[in-house]
């Protein structure tokens, strides 16, 4: 515990010391503004709510996200400091949670960035605060299950971009095209997809629905994939 | 301290470390000489329990390195060979976390962190990030790190390497310092360096150990003729005539400069005393008289170069 708790320490710390922290932040913000703008979401006389703006951030966190998390075990191969970690008394699974909360934590204060748009629609309408919180819950879901894939792809490369290309390409397949690919499949291939369909969750917290399916399914993926990750880590060092 | 039964490490088909069995007693200095890419860090790192064995088996301060990996870590401070370091941390912010995941508490971890910094002589560069750091800072930042719990042993894979003629000299006079408290083994790909501050070496050479034993053991057996140089007033035919009536003296070669001879003498035995009394019954005078000694650089070289000979590639590798 108190080494998973200095790793994420450190992992954060240095997070925010790097400049593509802020780039990250600053090009998060920037793309919500524009959806902001792009939807008209705050145009006179449209309804109060968020629900256009928070529509499109999931195909915004699927760039951002594997941004955040590409560095956290990638850097620590090419700097050669995980030689110096995994000889300390830490336990990989240790080193893995660590690493990923700190992305976790670094994405939620991100996100907490565009509570001012909340704040805003409050001020100036009466939006319904209880599917916003919904879908603040739904957001911070995705980036459960998301950030734990980042990590796994980081932990299969040393290179920061190949980390971020790797989680990238396979999260746009699942939220940009994934209709297409629902939609080109039948049977029971069909119905898997559709149970796995992030946007389908989504919508659902997005209408302020938070449903047990929903929440087990990002929770499990998450808990999947750095499953995978501490296996990653460990396997390194029989080659 | 340190128990090393038989340990092979295979990386696929390259056989990196070869069957090699050693220990070392509480207490003691042991060196690791061998030449680049003789498997001296990868011993290391399976000792660290960064890298499991392919097989045999070791263990330090009584734990396997694979079954209670944890434990053995705890007892160890490791230095890597590239000083691995976070460069946008501060030198005393790394010390910190350091201290953290070593699981000391809060005010042992200040006392241990204002202690290595004394020790490794960091008072000047305590809050600079370490990317701002020279290499023989960084180089002491990693020391520190190793020293930080005062573990009893150190494993040091090639301490000094990159650092300059003073930084050098400190650093070995810190390890001997540390060789008072604390068990070391520590690695080098050059001889001196070794030779100063071990009480013992072992010599590994394509994954096999070749030569081990106190630097006196190894020096001894060096075997072979050696050989002794005068210089000696007198006519260079009579002075090689004279020399090579000596008993034990297979070869005597000489020169004229200056007036004076200079013969070197080969022998199996020291005749410098037989020399130095020829020399008085003629009334030649005599101005040198030494003893050249095989080094165990001489050695060291030897055997580089033998297994040089056998495999060519290797010298190639060596020479990029």
């Amino acid at each position: 515990m108190r080494n998973t708790a200095a790793i994420m320490q450190r992992e954060l710390l240095s997070l925010f010391f790097s400049p593509i922290g802020y780039v990250v932040i600053a090009g998060f913000l920037l793309l919500t503004g524009v959806i902001a703008l792009v939807t008209d979401s705050f145009g006179p006389g449209k309804p109060a709510t968020l629900r256009r703006i928070f529509d499109f951030t999931p195909y915004v966190l699927t760039i951002i996200i594997p941004a955040i998390s590409m560095r956290t075990i990638s850097e620590e191969y090419r700097s050669g400091t995980i030689e110096s970690l995994t000889t300390a008394p830490v336990s990989d699974t240790q080193f893995v949670i660590g690493k990923y909360l700190a992305a976790f934590i670094f994405y939620a204060i991100m996100l907490s960035g565009t509570l001012v748009y909340l704040i805003l629609m409050i001020k100036f309408g009466n939006p319904d605060i209880g599917a916003s919180l919904a879908a603040y819950f739904g957001l911070l879901l995705v980036g459960v299950s998301f950030t734990a894939f980042g990590v796994f792809t980081s932990s299969l490369t040393k290179n920061q971009i190949v980390a971020w290309m790797l989680g990238m390409v396979p999260l746009m397949l699942f939220v940009w095209f994934a209709a297409f690919i629902i939609g080109a499949v039948e049977g029971k291939l069909r119905l898997a997809f559709q149970h796995v369909n992030i946007m389908r969750h989504l919508d659902l917290f997005n209408r302020g629905l938070i449903t047990a399916e929903s929440v087990v399914f990002f929770l499990a993926t998450a808990v999947l994939f750095l499953f995978f990750t501490v296996k990653v880590v460990e396997s390194r060092r029989w080659r | 301290m340190i128990e090393v039964r038989n340990l092979s490490k295979y990386y696929g088909s390259l056989c990196a470390v070869n069957g090699i069995s050693f220990s070392v007693a509480e207490g003691e200095v042991v060196g690791f000489l061998g030449p680049n890419g003789a498997g001296k860090t990868t011993t290391i790192r399976i000792l660290t329990c960064y890298q499991p064995a392919s097989g045999g088996g070791a263990s330090v301060a009584g734990h396997d390195v694979f079954t209670d990996s944890m434990a053995v870590r705890a007892k160890v401070g490791y230095m890597p060979e590239s000083v691995p370091l976070y460069h946008e941390m501060r030198v005393r912010e790394y010390l910190k976390f350091r201290g953290k995941i070593r699981g000391l508490p809060g005010g042992q971890r200040q006392r241990a962190i204002g202690s290595v910094v004394e020790r490794c002589w960091l008072k000047d560069v305590v809050d600079r990030p370490i990317g701002q750091l020279s290499k023989g800072y960084k180089q002491r930042v990693g020391l520190a790190d190793a020293l930080l719990h005062n573990p009893p042993v150190l494993v040091l894979d090639e301490p000094t390497i990159g650092l300059d003629p003073t930084q050098i000299r400190a650093t070995r006079s810190l390890i001997r310092e540390l060789a008072q408290d604390h068990t070391v083994m520590l690695s080098s790909h050059i001889l001196p360096e070794v030779e100063a501050v071990c009480q013992r070496i072992i010599i590994i050479n394509k994954g096999q150990i070749v030569a081990s034993g106190t630097p006196a053991e190894l020096r001894e057996r060096i075997t072979g003729d050696s050989e002794l140089i005068a210089e000696i007033k007198g006519p260079i035919d009579v002075v090689q005539a004279e020399l090579k009536k000596i008993a034990d003296v297979s070869g005597v070669h000489g020169e004229t400069r200056d007036g004076w001879t200079r013969v070197s003498v080969t022998t199996q035995k020291d005749v410098r005393e037989a020399i130095a009394a020829l020399a008085a019954d003629k009334k030649w005078p005599l101005r040198e008289l030494r003893r050249d000694v095989a080094t165990l650089e001489d050695f060291f070289v030897k055997i580089v170069a033998a297994a040089r000979d056998v495999d060519p590639l290797l010298t190639e590798k060596g020479d990029k």
